[in-house]
């Protein structure tokens, strides 16, 4: 032996280099790193003496197909087994060597990767040894597994076009054989093709138990790939359908005709134009390459007679950047982009935007080494393609480039934004200790906060500084009192209304001229334009989010259980949380038609309408089988409630005070609503240190049984609603309210932040925090922002202004001042389309009608939409319903057909398992899965003639 | 600025940044709180990819998760092995799925797979009652469980094969409205 070893040696140098590193070549008889080693010890022991002089032949064999041969060694090493050793030689030289020259000549890709494969067995040399000792088979069929799973990449990698019949003849991992078979009139070969016949078979399907062993460190990587590759959904996934199937050893004769379609599948993917499948496929060999380098190289030069194959691989290495190295790794546990579906989601990612791609990329259900490498794909790939395209068109590189600043830039921005997002730590305590319902009332006030913040912006940089730079000098006295009632002092600064200036600020003599007139009435217009859309936007996206599909809503019991509100983080919240949910869900359980009693408390909502004045005492009679209708009834009650007082507020301020020749009215209206606010935040930090304070004591010390209140959702919120409405009210009398708004905002944080943690358990009831928000934006928006929208364009068109004071004095109307301004703009050229612009748009009441209509159409063609999709979400959801139905028909029916095949023919499936246990030892196969019909036959002609 | 290079490289972050729904000081934010997890066990220097795994134990103490009655699901969906233990990108994962940004699509996909007790793609009555089991500290006797398991499949079972898919899970999560604000964890 060891002289044959010697012999060999010389003519297998380069192979070995190949296969193992050069260290561990001269430990050759026994490398722990080469995977044939160990076999062609053992197969002495185990085949006896007479093989083994075949043995080395063998051995020999995998230099000259060079990384060819590597899967080969296996099969080389059945034919000892297989009682045909001396066989063997005659195969080598008569039958494997022309094949092999055939193959090399036709640069024979699956050897490429097959190679990789085999070094992946020197890297985990221990397993394949554990396993190999009994039934060494295994491991050997396990390079062939490999081998044969990256093949079908390699086609593509190698793109060659001419021989796709051998390649992919490959991937059904009995390509080689098949070929050998083809022109081989000895047969041993074919046992490992016919298996299933064969002990081999049992092999094979203890090779594909392996593909799932985490504890196999080579097959651990590839463990996604008997997923991907046996199931069922990709019947196109290459053989790994055969190995799938090939534990049922009587459905392999099907698979064979089944593997051709999947050859020609691939032929089609291979020469299509999707470039993709290569690269992606090619991650196997990229993994262990990378890995190994050096064995790669040795590889290339080992292959004198195939250099291109040799260095094939290491282009795709190249290809891949060499920063992902220690990625590759990893990579190979997230092969999934390789099946058909991943193929499928690269595709379609590579012509999207990048910012789509990126949305897409994030979306995707995977681990991030899977998104990491997708998206390394991806750009790869586009990169490449863009390279090809843009070398001609510099201009669309140039738009790419600046489109990837502008992501840039955005990222940057929103990180900035992020930043400066207030609260975010007291957010999350609240949310840890009462949930999201309360926390959805602390998002209302940063929400309004930004809002107030926006506003004060805007009037204070176009109205109160350009009004500071010509302020005259305040004569007014100080006191004190006048941050409570908002008078004296104050009147006379850039606080209200009346201290405003009605000429033209000019600076210089050539300075710019600045209209107070028309910045006063544009900067009021524009900053209420601009809250409305935002609001009717933010509105919008919460109805879209809250209410897709509102005629299937339904409160069920299984959104209970599966909606946890996992921002709950508080151990006490917790356990209150677990245990109102366990008082819910029995609840739920005896009741089981909410829909019912939603009758009454509308009608009691109706008569407490009427009533107003006893809705208190109405509360205390009414029973609510919901808590949440309560909440709404409370709701709507305080919304009357406040509506009413505003809107008498109004009616005073517009008909009473603006009709009673006081001067300067719009100021004293500015003071009264400032006076509001201030009094509603008194109150509001009185109620929370004192009232609520005094409740908990109440709670705590003299009446247990009254325990902790609940934070009021319902309550708070309308109170910001209510003080917003007098902010939007007023910013015309008073345009530094927005920062009084804010300022109060700022502290009510504060004030209910610990309000509530002092004061407060977690809510008992079941707050639909999503829906509160859009609740209460709505409620923002309709009787609140309309109605203040209402009363400003009454005060704009129909009230005169104070004769002695403000920008608009001595006007008409206030809407004068946009007429006037037209009428000068009319005589200027140059601005003529403003001007026509506001006669035929704006002014005109044609325009309006027409638009009016136009967006009536259009309203009512999106309720038709709206309706139509509406009956079709029933009907697809009615589909589902009925697809189930018949998957457990066709389940029922094939289970049936099942049990009668068994009736039938319950002999033939014995018998050949028998035959496989019988032979095992003896032929221990490749454990390969195109064992087809003729195989078989085949196989079973070389029995008996041995 | 200068932490970061040293923790990542400028394409570790940018990967992070296009494969999670954070900002850069986010993924900072988090690295330093996973960092926190174990200081001895994971290196303030990650730009050769150290292969680092805290344990669950740790992970699982976590203020956000120390209470959560499904935190070992949690952790363990979101591991490589399903044993709970959580390198840097899983523990980026799994804040990604359950921050505010992420779409009602995938974070339904989580949800079902952490509902899912047993991994066998669907949740069945088993899953159900270890739910409800959890969601209630067993305040429910046996047959209150049992019942209203049997609910929630009459409920969301659109394919009437006594077990929730993916596929009767986002549709019933399509109908919940608030799991969007729920499925959602604070850092």
């Amino acid at each position: 032996m060891s002289a044959y070893y010697k012999n060999n040696r010389s003519e297998e140098d380069q192979g070995y280099h190949d296969y193992s590193e050069s260290e561990d070549y001269p430990d050759f008889p026994a490398p722990l790193n080469n995977p044939d080693d160990p076999r062609t010890r053992r197969n002495p022991y185990s085949a006896g003496s007479r093989v083994s002089p075949d043995y080395p032949v063998s051995l020999a064999e995998p230099d000259y197909p060079g990384s060819l041969s590597n899967p080969d060694h296996p099969s080389t090493m059945n034919h000892p087994f297989s009682a045909t050793s001396r066989i063997s030689p005659d195969y080598r030289r008569s039958v494997a060597e022309p094949d092999y020259i055939e193959l090399q000549r036709n640069p024979y890709h699956p050897s490429s990767s097959r190679q990789p494969d085999s070094s992946q067995f020197q890297q985990n040399p221990d397993v394949a040894y554990s396993r190999s000792s009994g039934n060494h088979a295994d491991s050997r069929t396990n390079p062939d597994y490999f081998g044969s799973l990256p093949e079908p990449d390699y086609p593509g990698t190698q793109s060659n076009s001419n021989h796709p019949g051998s390649r992919t003849n490959s991937t059904h991992s009995g390509s080689r054989r098949s070929i050998e078979y083809a022109g081989s009139r000895i047969n041993p070969y074919t046992d490992s093709l016919g298996e299933p016949d064969y002990p081999g078979a049992k092999n094979q399907h203890n090779s594909s138990h392996f593909w799932g062993e985490p504890d196999y460190p080579g097959a651990k990587d590839y463990q996604n790939s008997p997923d991907i590759w046996g199931e069922p959904d990709y019947p196109d996934a290459e053989n790994g359908h055969d190995y799938g199937s090939s534990e049922a050893p009587e459905m392999t004769r099907g698979v064979l005709s089944r593997t051709s379609s999947v050859q020609s599948m691939f032929h089609h993917r291979i020469d299509g134009p999707l470039v993709i499948h290569r690269r992606e496929n090619e991650d196997y060999p990229e993994n262990i390459e990378m890995t190994s380098m050096e064995m790669t190289d040795s590889y290339g030069h080992s292959l004198p007679g195939a250099p291109r194959k040799g260095y094939v691989n290491p282009a795709y290495v190249g290809e891949s950047s060499p920063v992902c190295a220690f990625e590759n790794l990893m990579l190979s546990e997230c092969d999934w982009h390789k099946s058909p579906e991943g193929q499928k989601l690269i595709a379609s990612l590579i012509p999207m935007t990048s910012r789509d791609r990126i949305k897409a990329i994030r979306n995707q259900p995977r681990t991030m080494e899977e998104k990491r490498n997708l998206r390394r794909i991806v750009d790869k790939e586009k990169s490449k393609q863009s390279n090809r395209i843009l070398k001609l068109n510099c201009c669309t590189q140039c738009l790419h480039s600046i489109s990837r600043a502008y992501q840039r830039s955005k990222n940057s921005l929103s990180e900035f934004l992020n930043t400066i997002s207030l609260w975010q730590k007291t957010l999350k305590i609240i949310g840890g200790k009462f949930g999201t319902s309360v926390l959805s009332y602390f998002n209302f006030l940063r929400w309004l906060l930004k809002f107030n913040i926006f506003s004060f912006i805007v009037n204070f940089s176009f109205i109160v500084i350009p009004q500071l730079t010509v302020a005259e000098e305040n004569t007014l006295q100080f006191t004190g009192l006048e941050f409570l009632t908002g008078a004296g002092y104050f009147r006379d600064t850039v606080m209200y209304y009346g201290f405003y200036t009605n000429s033209t600020i000019q600076h210089g003599s050539s300075g710019a001229s600045y209209n107070m007139q028309l910045a006063y009435i544009f900067t009021v217009g524009i900053s209420l334009v601009i809250c409305f859309f935002s609001l009717l936007f933010s509105m919008a996206k919460y109805f879209r989010n809250n209410f897709i599909n509102p005629h299937i809503y339904s409160r069920g019991i299984a959104k209970l259980i599966f909606c946890w509100d996992f921002t709950v983080t508080h151990e006490k919240a917790v356990k209150l949380k677990q245990k109102n949910l366990s008082t819910e869900i029995r609840f739920l359980k005896t009741h089981s038609n909410p829909g019912a009693v939603l009758l009454l408390p509308f009608v009691v909502s109706c008569i407490n309408l009427v009533v107003p004045r006893f809705y208190s005492m109405f509360r205390l009679v009414e029973r609510y089988e919901m808590p949440r209708h309560e909440v709404y009834i409370i709701l709507i009650r305080n919304i009357f409630l406040k509506i009413s007082i505003i809107g008498i507020l109004c009616y005073y301020w517009l008909n009473i005070v603006a009709l009673s020749g006081e001067e300067c009215w719009e100021t004293l209206i500015g003071q009264e609503i400032y006076r509001l606010l201030l009094m509603d935040f008194v109150f509001s930090l009185a109620d929370s240190f004192l009232g609520e304070f005094l409740r908990r004591i109440i709670g705590m010390q003299f009446i247990t049984s009254l325990g902790l209140q609940e934070f009021d959702i319902a309550r708070n919120v309308l109170e910001l609603i209510y003080a917003q409405t007098l902010v939007w009210i007023g910013i015309f009398f008073c345009p530094l309210l927005p920062f009084i708004q804010m300022i109060t905002l700022f502290i009510m944080f504060y004030a209910k932040n610990i309000s509530l943690m002092m004061n407060f358990q977690p809510p008992s009831k079941a707050w639909r925090a999503s829906q509160m928000m859009t609740v209460f934006i709505l409620l923002l928006f309709f009787p609140s922002f309309t109605g203040v929208l209402f009363t400003l364009a009454i005060t704009i068109w129909r009230l005169k202004p104070s004769v002695n004071c403000g920008p608009f004095r001595g006007l008409p109307f206030f809407i004068h001042s946009i007429y006037s301004w037209i009428d000068t703009l009319s005589k200027r050229p140059g601005y003529l389309w403003v001007v026509w612009i506001y006669r035929n748009l704006i002014g005109s009441v044609h325009f309006f009608f027409i638009l009016t209509l136009i967006v009536l159409i259009i309203t009512y063609l999106y309720w038709q939409i709206t309706e139509g999709r509406k009956i079709m979400i029933r009907l697809l959801h009615e589909q589902i319903i009925n697809e189930g139905k018949d998957k457990m028909f066709l389940i029922e029916k094939l289970v049936k057909l099942q049990d009668t095949e068994k009736k039938v023919n319950p002999s033939s499936l014995v018998l050949e398992r028998s035959e496989v246990e019988q032979q095992g030892p003896l032929h221990l196969g490749e454990c390969d899965a195109a064992p087809g019909l003729r195989f078989r036959q085949s196989v079973q002609e070389d029995n008996s003639r041995a | 600025m200068g932490s970061k290079q040293t923790v990542f490289t400028h394409e570790q972050l940018e990967a992070y940044q296009d494969c999670t729904f954070f900002t850069r000081k986010e993924i900072m934010r988090l690295f330093y709180r996973y960092q926190d997890l174990a200081p001895q066990l994971v290196p303030l220097d990650y730009t050769s990819c150290p292969d680092v795994k805290v344990p669950y134990e740790l992970i699982g103490s976590m203020p956000e998760l120390k209470d959560n009655p499904f935190r070992q699901r949690i952790a363990q969906v979101f591991s490589d092995d399903g044993d709970g233990h959580m390198t840097l990108d899983n523990f980026l994962d799994m804040f990604s799925v359950m921050s505010e940004m992420a779409p009602r699509d995938l974070k339904a996909y989580y949800a079902f797979k952490i509902y899912d007790f047993n991994n066998d793609d669907y949740i069945c009555a088993w899953d159900l009652e270890q739910t409800v089991t959890k969601l209630t500290r067993g305040e429910l006797s046996a047959e209150e469980v049992t019942l209203v398991c049997e609910k929630v499949l009459d409920e969301a079972d659109g394919d009437q094969d006594g077990r929730l898919s993916l596929e009767d899970f986002q549709n019933m999560i399509l109908r919940a409205p608030d799991f969007l604000s729920t499925f959602h964890i604070r850092i």
